[in-house]
């Protein structure tokens, strides 16, 4: 009768490559200042749980250098200032205004107030 | 002191935070495959004739008559929504237990520095500012006390702008003689039938019987409500889901299928979904059911309906080899002829992972050997569901396939359907 196997553990192998250079030659300087790539989802949205995207369709809006298909991101957790880009409620419709000066005046609702304009460029 | 929160009409509002032109207007949301109404908000409610849980195709004039507006389930979108609130609820509190998709009880025992009435009514706006999604706000010293206080806030709106706390025995008196004992949490119609021919219908008069009746004729489940509606704790927080006892999917095809390949292949899809669900809570299924019907509703076609179970070899959370099971069972109970309406699965007996104990005469599961689940469970992951799937799901058009006809986008998950704002 062949044994197969001995009882004997044997240690699963790590099939991961272990914490060093990838450079066969001269380590790399860079080795102790590595930091994670820039990622825009961090940087843009402070807070995700109050963050909605919207999509701009026409061009009625460039004069607040928003474009057709542009990308808004509107942050709902923003208490908006006089002249920051807001998404309100009109008559049941979506409109894009420069906050007043004065509160709203009560068929304009306001929905959320836009952190970020995202245009392509080409 | 336990918060109970709850979203108002839940998956109806979330379809109306997109849709301004919706607010204030009836909608009802209808269940998979467009069966039948399970959800309406306040506005649909009101009108007396759209009863919920009816098929569609008996009240679609009176929707149409009444202008109500009526979406296909998003389920991907309230699944969103209802983290966003579950997250934002956790900056409240450290224990958040998620009692289901639109509730969560949040224990606010250690709030000194504010009235738990302004700390209700914080969650509340917070929620609302962040979301658009309406909630109300139940406080009390116990779960099935908050519940009734949820209630109450939802009731009395003017009064209770949607936060009510039952923090003195006052309160709590007055709220148990303001509830019939049937809507008491836990309470089911049987009982609550049972309490009224012995004259009890509050649940005031629920809680002023003796603890030995409760227990003769509730069995311990209700002496713990009885306790609770005192204000004595006696459910306990759960912060960690309980793994699930059965697990099931069976949804209605879009249209009705004659040929077995087309069934077995969304029976495979259905086994594909509910085995990953498996493997999520790590955990084996002992058993298997594969149900079959012809459609209940039509007169003109012949009735069929048939189910099995089957004991697998060996408790599996193996896609593959649950796959194969369910070919097996389906081939059993199939009749050519008819026209078929639904199929459906579902696996119980669930037992941890470790629990399971090998079959001598059969080769080592697979979920316990190599990489093959788990590699396959992180493709998916990684790029959208069924981007890889096993060959018997089939690749042609999936025809049972269910119809979302009125189905909104996916505002919050897809870059493709985001919200659109003409200018």
């Amino acid at each position: 009768m062949k044994i197969f196997s001995s009882g004997k553990l044997t240690k699963v192998k790590n099939r991961h490559a272990p914490e060093v250079s990838k450079q066969t030659g001269f380590p790399s300087p860079a080795t102790h200042y590595a930091e994670p790539s820039i990622d825009l989802h961090k940087e843009l949205i402070t807070n995700k749980d109050a963050t909605f995207f919207v999509r701009i369709d026409g061009d009625e809006l460039s004069h607040y250098h928003i474009l057709d298909k542009d990308v808004l991101l509107i942050d709902r957790s923003l208490s908006p200032k006089k002249n920051d880009l807001v998404l309100v409620v009109i008559d049941g419709e979506f409109k894009v205004i420069r906050f007043p000066k004065h509160p709203l005046d009560s068929e304009c609702i306001l929905w959320g107030m836009i952190s970020y304009i995202i245009h392509y460029a080409r | 002191m336990i918060a109970l929160v709850d979203c108002n009409s839940f998956y109806a509002t979330c379809e109306q935070v997109f849709r301004p032109d919706l607010w204030g207007k009836p909608v009802v949301v209808l269940s998979n495959n467009d069966g039948c109404v399970i959800a309406a908000n306040k506005e649909a409610k009101a009108i007396s004739e759209i009863p919920m849980f009816e098929p569609v195709f008996k009240i679609k004039k009176q929707l149409i008559q009444n202008n109500v507006t009526f979406f296909s389930s998003n389920y991907t979108l309230y699944g969103e929504m209802s983290q966003r609130v579950m997250n934002i609820l956790s900056a409240f509190s450290p224990q958040v237990e998620i009692y289901s998709i639109d509730e969560a009880f949040v224990d606010v025992s250690g709030i000194k520095h504010l009235s738990l009435n302004s700390y209700g009514h914080q969650m509340k706006d917070r929620i609302f500012q962040y979301t658009g999604l309406p909630v109300g706000v139940g406080i009390a010293p116990t779960k099935v006390l908050a519940k009734l206080a949820n209630k109450i806030s939802k009731k009395r709106v003017s009064e209770n702008k949607g936060v009510f706390v039952i923090d003195t025995e006052k309160k709590r008196i007055e709220a148990l003689q303001w509830a019939d004992v049937k809507t008491v949490w836990g309470i089911g119609g049987k009982h609550a039938k049972r309490l009224k021919n012995i004259g009890v219908f509050t649940a005031y008069e629920f809680t002023m019987l003796p603890e030995e009746w409760v227990r003769k004729n509730m069995t311990v489940v209700g002496v713990r409500i009885w306790k609770e509606l005192k204000g004595i704790p006696s459910i306990e927080f759960k912060t960690m889901p309980k793994p699930k006892q059965g697990i099931g999917t069976a949804k209605s095809f879009g249209k009705k299928l004659e040929d077995l390949g087309m069934i077995q292949e969304a029976c495979s899809y259905y086994i594909s979904e509910v085995s990953e669900v498996l493997r999520n809570q790590k955990s084996c299924a002992t058993y298997l059911q594969v149900f079959l019907h012809t459609n209940y509703f039509s007169d003109r076609d012949k009735q069929y309906s048939n189910s099995i179970t089957v004991t697998l070899p060996i408790p599996t959370c193996d896609t593959f080899a649950l796959i194969s099971e369910a070919k097996k069972a389906l081939d059993a109970i199939y009749k050519p002829g008819y026209r078929y309406k639904k199929v459906g699965v579902c696996l119980s007996g669930i037992i941890p992972r470790e629990y399971v104990q090998g079959n001598l005469f059969l080769p080592p599961p697979r979920w316990n050997k190599g990489e093959l689940l788990s590699t396959f469970d992180a493709i998916n992951r990684k790029y959208g569901k069924s981007t890889v799937f096993s060959g018997l799901v089939g690749t042609r058009v999936k025809e049972w396939e269910l119809i979302k006809e009125d189905r909104s986008p996916r505002y919050t998950t897809q870059w493709g359907e985001l919200l659109r704002v003409r200018s």
